[in-house]
């Protein structure tokens, strides 16, 4: 409860500054949308030429790209911690994190949110109603509470992973470029599963089990019957993944060396 | 029960060091040179509840590194450390809410905001009620005199404006033990002053413990009257700054300026009964240290001998002391 009024708190904070630089607001809100539309723009060009996939057709892989959006907006509006080492751990803001009474890494997250990201999701919404019109798919009252379930299931796989990520900053205190590396192998995750080979269908669902962020989920309200059990996994995956970052992550503070003054 | 209570309390650090040139650097990539770095040493104190002390040593010596291990940041190699009757890295969040601090080179604040949102923050993270915040920052904000910086954001405050927000961030929970890690850094005298006369104050008030370390040996002289002395990550001096002063200080320098270039055997050989000791400051400017009661003799000795140009006498200050106990290692007395 706490942490849910401090939560606010913070994202009341984070409004008024952003609200105090009306033209910074502007001109992300444009290129955000900007950077939504040339994507969108490059599925229908690439998938304009195909139009069936191993059985998945044109219209099912721009609504999993559609699904996809939500968890990895989720995801970059709250766990925005590309740049946790440089700025935590070289520039030693850590130090200050460590100095208050709330969980550190929860800390963190409120401090670098960043809730524009969110349009993307809007963006992937109206992908996925588009791509659910041409398909004729129907849903029901129950579909909404799933699309949630799933969709922060899989913000919840994305925030594992990279956090796992970050943590490696305690243990090493070099500079690694494995971050882009993951955020590249993440992206395959949006496209069906079953165009790959068994090993990197394998690491995909159970070693960076990024296809549990676009096409498990995706599967069920596409009604592929038998990707369901995958589809219900997307939860529990996503709980599993983040409760062992949020592990790394309080064994790794405890080794955490400063930087010196 | 005591504040700070700290036994042979050791922090090592691995550090690696790169072997030189080219070659050095591929035999890097497969081997690498560990050493082990102690920053500090087995170190063992305790503070009493409402005592300022002051926490000195050079650069490097450790410090920060006992600081950050006090407030919970690092964890300790070995040795055993209770702040406020707890653990402060294993039970971090419970702890942290008793204490205060303040890093003189890193802020507290959030950059972009403005001080008055950034205390608010503070007071939901640290659980504070409208009650108590009303009745202990008022006061805390009139003192520093921020009431008028409450509305601007913290990058548009100068250092000094800054550096007493700050220091009310870290008493936004009336924390019974304040940490201060060099807080006058780079402030004029002004704002120096007025931030010793406000913790005098708290610690006045609240009983407040605070523990201090500084480059600036004026801020000891006016807030503590203990200090720790660290170097190389071991404490070489704990006591009173009375007894340091004692011991170290007593005798007068008395400063020179010849017309004429001396040397310094001319200088002793011409001194040496008294035992005055000399150190050339500029040129021709030279400071003999001698007993109080051979001030005269010296000054009459080198008088008639040179051409003087001028004569100071001084006490000897805080910070000469120091720099001679770090200069020639032990401390004797």
């Amino acid at each position: 409860m706490f942490y849910v009024s401090v939560f606010f708190q913070y994202m009341a904070q984070y409004m008024k500054t952003k609200l105090q630089y009306r033209a910074d607001l502007f001109v992300e809100f444009l290129s955000d949308l900007m950077f939504q539309s040339v994507n969108l723009i490059f599925i229908l060009v690439v998938f304009g030429h195909t139009t069936l996939l191993h059985g998945w057709a044109r219209d099912e892989m721009i609504f999993i790209y559609g699904f996809f959006l939500v968890p990895f907006a989720l995801f970059g509006a709250f766990f925005n911690i590309w740049d946790f080492n440089e700025r935590y751990i070289v520039r030693g803001e850590m130090d200050r994190v460590l100095t208050r009474p709330v969980h550190s890494l929860f800390q963190i997250i409120l401090e670098r949110m960043e809730l524009e990201s969110l349009v993307g999701g809007v963006t992937g919404m109206i992908i996925m109603g588009y791509a659910s019109a041409r398909l004729h798919l129907e849903f029901h009252w129950y579909d909404f509470f799933l699309f949630l379930l799933f969709a922060l299931g899989g913000m919840l796989v994305y925030a594992g992973v990279f956090i796992s990520l970050a943590t490696i900053s305690f243990w090493s205190d070099a500079r690694s470029s494995i971050m882009p590396m993951m955020y590249n192998i993440s992206n395959y995750g949006r496209y069906p599963i079953d165009i790959y080979n068994r090993v990197i269908r394998y690491i995909l669902t159970w070693i960076l089990p990024f296809a549990f962020v676009g096409v498990y989920p995706s599967a069920y309200f596409l009604g592929k019957k038998e990707w369901y059990g995958y589809a219900f996994l997307t939860p529990v995956i996503g709980l599993v993944f983040f409760m062992i970052a949020v592990m790394l992550w309080n064994k790794g503070v405890k080794r955490y060396r400063g930087a010196g003054n | 029960m005591y504040a700070i209570e700290v036994e042979k309390l050791r922090k090592e650090f691995k550090v690696y060091s790169s072997r030189s040139g080219l070659v050095g650097a591929f035999r890097d990539l497969f081997t690498r040179n560990y050493k082990m770095i102690r920053a500090v040493d087995d170190i063992s104190f305790t503070v009493k509840q409402g005592e300022m002390v002051g926490y000195i040593g050079e650069n490097g010596a450790g410090k920060s590194t006992t600081i950050k291990m006090l407030t919970g940041i690092l964890t300790p190699t070995a040795g055993k450390v209770v702040v406020n009757g707890m653990n402060p890295h294993k039970e971090r969040e419970a702890f942290v809410q008793t204490i205060g601090v303040v890093f003189g080179q890193r802020s507290q604040l959030w950059w972009d905001i403005a001080v008055q949102e950034s205390f608010r923050l503070l007071k939901k993270v640290y659980r504070v009620s409208d009650k108590e915040y009303k009745e202990h920052m008022e006061h805390v904000i009139e003192t520093l005199d921020i009431g008028p910086l409450l509305d601007k954001p913290v990058r548009k405050l100068s250092l000094g404006q800054r550096m007493r927000c700050e220091l009310a961030a870290a008493l936004i929970h009336n924390p019974p033990l304040l940490f201060l890690d060099e807080p006058t850094i780079g402030l004029d005298v002004l704002v120096k002053l007025k931030i010793r006369q406000f913790l005098k104050e708290i610690n006045e008030k609240y009983n407040t413990t605070i523990l201090l370390t500084t480059h600036d040996i004026a801020d000891i002289e006016a807030l503590c009257e203990r200090v720790i002395m660290l170097d190389e990550g071991k404490i070489i001096y704990d006591g009173s700054l009375q007894r340091l002063k004692e011991n170290w200080g007593e005798g007068k320098q008395v400063q020179f300026t010849f017309a004429t270039e001396v040397t310094e055997e001319e200088l002793c050989a011409l001194t040496y009964d008294i035992k005055a000791t000399w150190r050339k400051e500029e040129t021709n400017s030279w400071v003999a240290h001698v007993a109080p009661m051979h001030v005269s003799d010296v000054i009459s000795r080198i008088v008639a001998r040179y051409d003087i140009q001028d004569i100071n006498i001084d006490e000897m200050s805080t910070e000469e002391i120091i720099r001679n106990i770090y200069e020639e290692g032990v401390v004797h007395g």
